[in-house]
């Protein structure tokens, strides 16, 4: 196949429909307005990928408060639609929050994968994340209703 | 001077402007008048060109080559000197050059071709031509590999299998670009016949093949996922081209749900909509794509003409302010003079609000006004910066400025208002006492009150809103601007007018001196000087009529309504009727279709040649009703009886003949001119089948039957612009989801 070109674009109040748009698609749930509101505030975790100009995956991600002083990522979603999957998007986009973490000396990044996803818990190994924990009934209306916690611990930058 | 002299006659002009060289010296210009000085030798080169003076004007051109600053515009002007005077090959060598400046520019093909002797203003050429121009055209195109203009062009002239490789060739790559515009690119493709044909087969091909292999037919290399998408885009917009709507919005979708990120997408699908008849779902629709971009001021434009087609003025305003600075953000729409007054003003006259229609046809007029006065702008400007020939273009198209098609609609749509007016007149002042002298006093002192309490708040806002104004003016610059605040905002006052057929007759005189060819003038001209019994005027429309169109429904109607007119009228009385009397006897023979025959006959006849069109057989019906009211029942039945051929196409659906649009039209003659209710409905109940998306036959599929809740959405959106249902969006969830992330609960 002939390469073609990905590039990454942030999220603003203008585009923020495509980014619904995506949602709406990939996954069974609708978001809360308090989605919407922290992924626009998590500055550069936040990206629309675009595969020959046309919009087709997101990760979108929540910076979290951790004592003492410090901060972690939360990654919220992240998907391609499915057309679109094993072109190398979807790991474009996360190595970019992944870069973005380590210039920004973020110690931790971790997520909610279902159970029986076994294809998004390979994908997130292959990046160096490993499941910590297991919840259970963290779903309500989906079977099965348990999840795992993926993360990744990032050693810091070492200053120039 | 130059330039005044110019008005009377080009050779004086030039004499004048030899006169200027002589004053000056040879090294003249200095560095900095360059750009003048070249800008008038370059003018002075094409008034001798348009004193018919070549020789001269191709020898005056080279000798002063190097003071030409504009080297584009020399070679250019050099070409056409060369053309007219018939040196072919220097020309050609010519164009070839252009073209390596400009591969794209279609005017340099075209002169090429006119050199090679093969070019022809319809398009058509013979075998032998076309065997030609193709190899001259494979030949450019080798020699320019990146230009488009190159590979366009030959669709044009080629025919069959030629044609059928040539546009294969051209479509693939685009296609696999992902080149939103491929459509309105092969569009004027569709009207040359058979090549729609051709076309169709092609793209389903291209489709079958992507979706089975995911390459094109009889290749290898896969093609990126994109490019199903761009491909079924391409196939909706073409049955929507061929009025195969159920089949076009069964495409669209599926490339919806392939890729829901793209806006174009949406766009087609609402145009489609719009086609089929369903014009609320359409505005919906095309308000969903303008909040996938809400920086993007071409999709809020597009939205805002739905939302008008749509008959929804107030949120189609709110939707078009969001584009415009803030503070009086009415007035400054109307400043940016982008004519959507246009659009609302036939809004507001579909809806019968003919106060406010007139006012937005007013303002049209009167933004072309100002484009007349803002000439005066430019007289000394351009003189001072010597740019001749662009000025005298501008002062040619101000000349022209009221043939535009803008001015056209507006000045109809206006003199449409009056005529309603004069037919229907609103009530007036005094008659609205009368009506209230009826009530009891108890509901008078109401109806009083509920008076005042309106005016008192219509005043407060008005206050409110000039305050805001100057407030924010004042804020902004300091200075105190006091907006004329429209002391008519609803036309109230427009409507009022003693004489509506006066006013239409100011526009009708501005339409008739800039747009003669247009049988829309003729027709609005016949409609006016009828009711102003001015029977001359309007035969003289009438002969307009059939000068441009005899055989048009329309020039056949008036036709027959005048002379019956005529023929009813009492015999002439004073000098004057006498003479007009004489005028009509004089003429009447001239005109072919009533030589020797009653106007019965002269209908029958019409009808004979135009048997199988429908609006011809309207035409024919309501005539029929007119000349004789006791056939009421066979003009019905002449309507009824239109065949609507369906042409049917190998396996695809059968395509009908008839249009949405002309099946509104004759609806509304079988409700108000023949009156038959009964067969109007009949009619409607037919058209709903012919026209499954129309809302106005109320389709099965109109949003007027399955989707009832999108009125109560595009009702309650008044208040915002961002309610978008996830409408016609199937919302699939794509297999394998591989990448599953947390939910928010």
């Amino acid at each position: 196949m002939k390469q073609v070109a990905i590039s990454l674009d942030a999220v603003r109040e203008k585009n923020l429909m495509q980014l619904k748009k995506l949602n709406v698609v990939l996954f069974p749930v609708r978001y809360n307005d308090k989605y919407y509101a922290d992924a626009l505030a998590s500055g550069e975790f936040t990206k629309l990928a675009y595969y020959s100009d046309i919009c087709v995956g997101a990760i979108a991600c929540r910076l979290e408060k951790k004592d003492p002083g410090a901060v972690r990522v939360y990654i919220m979603t992240l998907g391609v639609l499915a057309p679109y999957r094993g072109l190398g998007i979807g790991t474009e986009l996360l190595n970019h929050v992944l870069e973005q973490c380590s210039k920004q000396s973020i110690s931790e990044i971790y997520l909610h994968v279902q159970t029986n996803n076994d294809d998004a818990i390979n994908f997130y190994k292959k990046f160096g994340f490993e499941v910590t924990e297991t919840i259970q009934n963290y779903y309500t209306n989906i079977t099965p209703p348990d999840c795992y916690v993926v993360s990744k611990h990032l050693e810091a930058q070492p200053r120039k | 001077m130059a330039l005044c002299t110019r008005i009377f006659s080009a050779s004086k002009a030039i004499e004048i402007l030899e006169a200027y060289e002589g004053t000056l010296d040879d090294d003249y210009p200095p560095e900095n008048e360059r750009c003048e000085h070249s800008e008038m030798l370059l003018y002075k080169v094409s008034l001798l060109e348009e004193c018919g003076l070549l020789e001269k004007a191709l020898e005056e051109l080279h000798k002063k080559e190097t003071k030409i600053v504009d080297k584009l515009a020399y070679k250019e002007q050099e070409v056409s000197l060369l053309v007219k005077l018939n040196r072919l090959e220097e020309a050609a060598k010519l164009y070839r050059a252009l073209l390596y400046m400009n591969p794209d520019n279609y005017r340099y093909y075209e002169g090429l071709q006119r050199c090679a002797g093969l070019y022809s203003e319809k398009g058509q050429y013979s075998s032998d031509e076309i065997q030609r121009l193709d190899a001259l055209y494979q030949s450019l195109q080798q020699e320019y590999t990146w230009s488009s203009a190159a590979k366009r062009i030959p669709l044009d002239f080629l025919q069959g299998e030629r044609f059928q490789a040539a546009v294969d060739n051209y479509i693939r790559p685009l296609l696999t670009k992902g080149v939103p515009s491929l459509f309105s690119d092969l569009s004027p493709l569709y009207d040359q016949p058979g090549k729609a044909d051709i076309l169709e087969k092609l793209i389903l091909e291209l489709e079958d093949s992507l979706k089975k292999t995911g390459c094109f037919p009889g290749r290898t290399v896969k093609e990126p996922p994109s490019t199903l998408m761009w491909t079924l885009f391409l196939v909706a917009q073409h049955y929507d081209r061929r009025s195969q709507y159920g089949t076009a919005l069964a495409k669209i979708d599926e490339a919806i749900s392939h890729t829901p990120t793209v806006i174009d997408l949406y766009s087609v699908k609402s145009r489609i909509l719009k086609h089929a008849g369903d014009l609320t779902a359409a505005a919906a629709l095309a308000d969903e794509a303008r909040c996938m971009d809400l920086a993007d001021r071409y999709i809020n434009s597009e939205c805002v003409k739905r939302m008008l087609q749509a008959d929804q003025v107030s949120l189609a305003e709110k939707t078009a302010v969001l584009f415009t600075k803030d503070g009086d953000q009415h007035n400054n729409l109307y400043d940016m003079q982008c004519m959507y007054e246009l659009a609302s003003g036939e809004s507001y006259f579909r809806q019968g609000e003919l106060g406010k229609a007139l006012k937005k046809f007013l303002a049209v007029e009167k933004h072309y006004a100002d484009i007349t006065e803002d000439q005066f702008d430019f007289h000394s400007y351009c003189l001072r910066k010597m740019t001749l020939r662009t000025y005298v273009e501008m002062l040619k198209f101000q000349d022209r400025l009221h043939s535009h098609s803008y001015f056209c609609k507006a000045a109809a749509g206006a003199i449409r208002c009056y005529l309603k007016l004069f037919d229907s007149p609103p009530k007036s002042a005094t008659e609205k006492d009368e009506e209230m002298s009826k009530l009891l006093p108890s509901q008078k002192k109401k109806m009083r009150q509920k008076q005042r309490k309106a005016e008192a708040r219509a005043k407060k806002e008005a206050e409110s809103k000039n305050e805001e104004i100057s407030a924010s003016n004042v804020s902004k610059s300091g200075k105190r601007h006091v907006k004329a605040v429209d002391p008519d905002p609803h036309g109230e006052k427009l409507l009022q007018v003693e004489d509506p057929l006066m006013e239409a007759t100011k526009y009708l005189k501005l339409l008739q001196k800039h747009s003669p060819d247009s049988l829309e003038t003729h027709f609005l001209s016949f409609e006016v000087n009828m009711r102003k019994q001015k029977i001359l005027l309007a035969f003289q429309a009438v002969k307009n009529l059939m000068r441009l169109d005899a055989e048009n429904p329309l020039s056949h109607r008036c036709l027959i309504r005048f002379f019956n007119k005529v023929s009813s009228m009492p015999a002439p009385v004073s000098d004057a009727e006498r003479l007009v009397w004489s005028v009509l006897e004089a003429e009447r023979p001239a005109i072919s279709q009533l030589h020797q025959k009653s106007l019965t006959d002269a209908n029958i006849s019409f009808l004979r040649e135009h048997e199988n069109s429908l609006m011809h057989r309207v035409a024919v019906a309501e005539m029929l009703y007119l000349l004789e009211p006791n056939k009421k029942s066979e003009a019905v039945k002449l309507i009824e009886d239109s065949p609507n051929n369906m042409v049917s196409i190998k396996g695809a659906p059968p395509v009908q003949l008839w249009k949405l649009e002309d099946c509104i039209a004759v609806h509304e003659v079988l409700e108000n001119v023949l009156i038959d209710k009964e067969a109007a409905s009949r009619w409607k109940a037919r058209c709903a089948e012919c026209f499954p998306y129309s809302r106005y036959f109320e389709g099965i599929r109109s949003s007027v039957v399955s989707k009832a809740y999108l009125n109560n959405l595009i009702d309650n959106s008044e208040n915002g612009a961002s309610n978008h249902p996830e409408l016609n969006n199937s919302i699939a969830l794509n297999g394998k989801l591989e990448t599953f992330k947390d939910l928010k609960i």
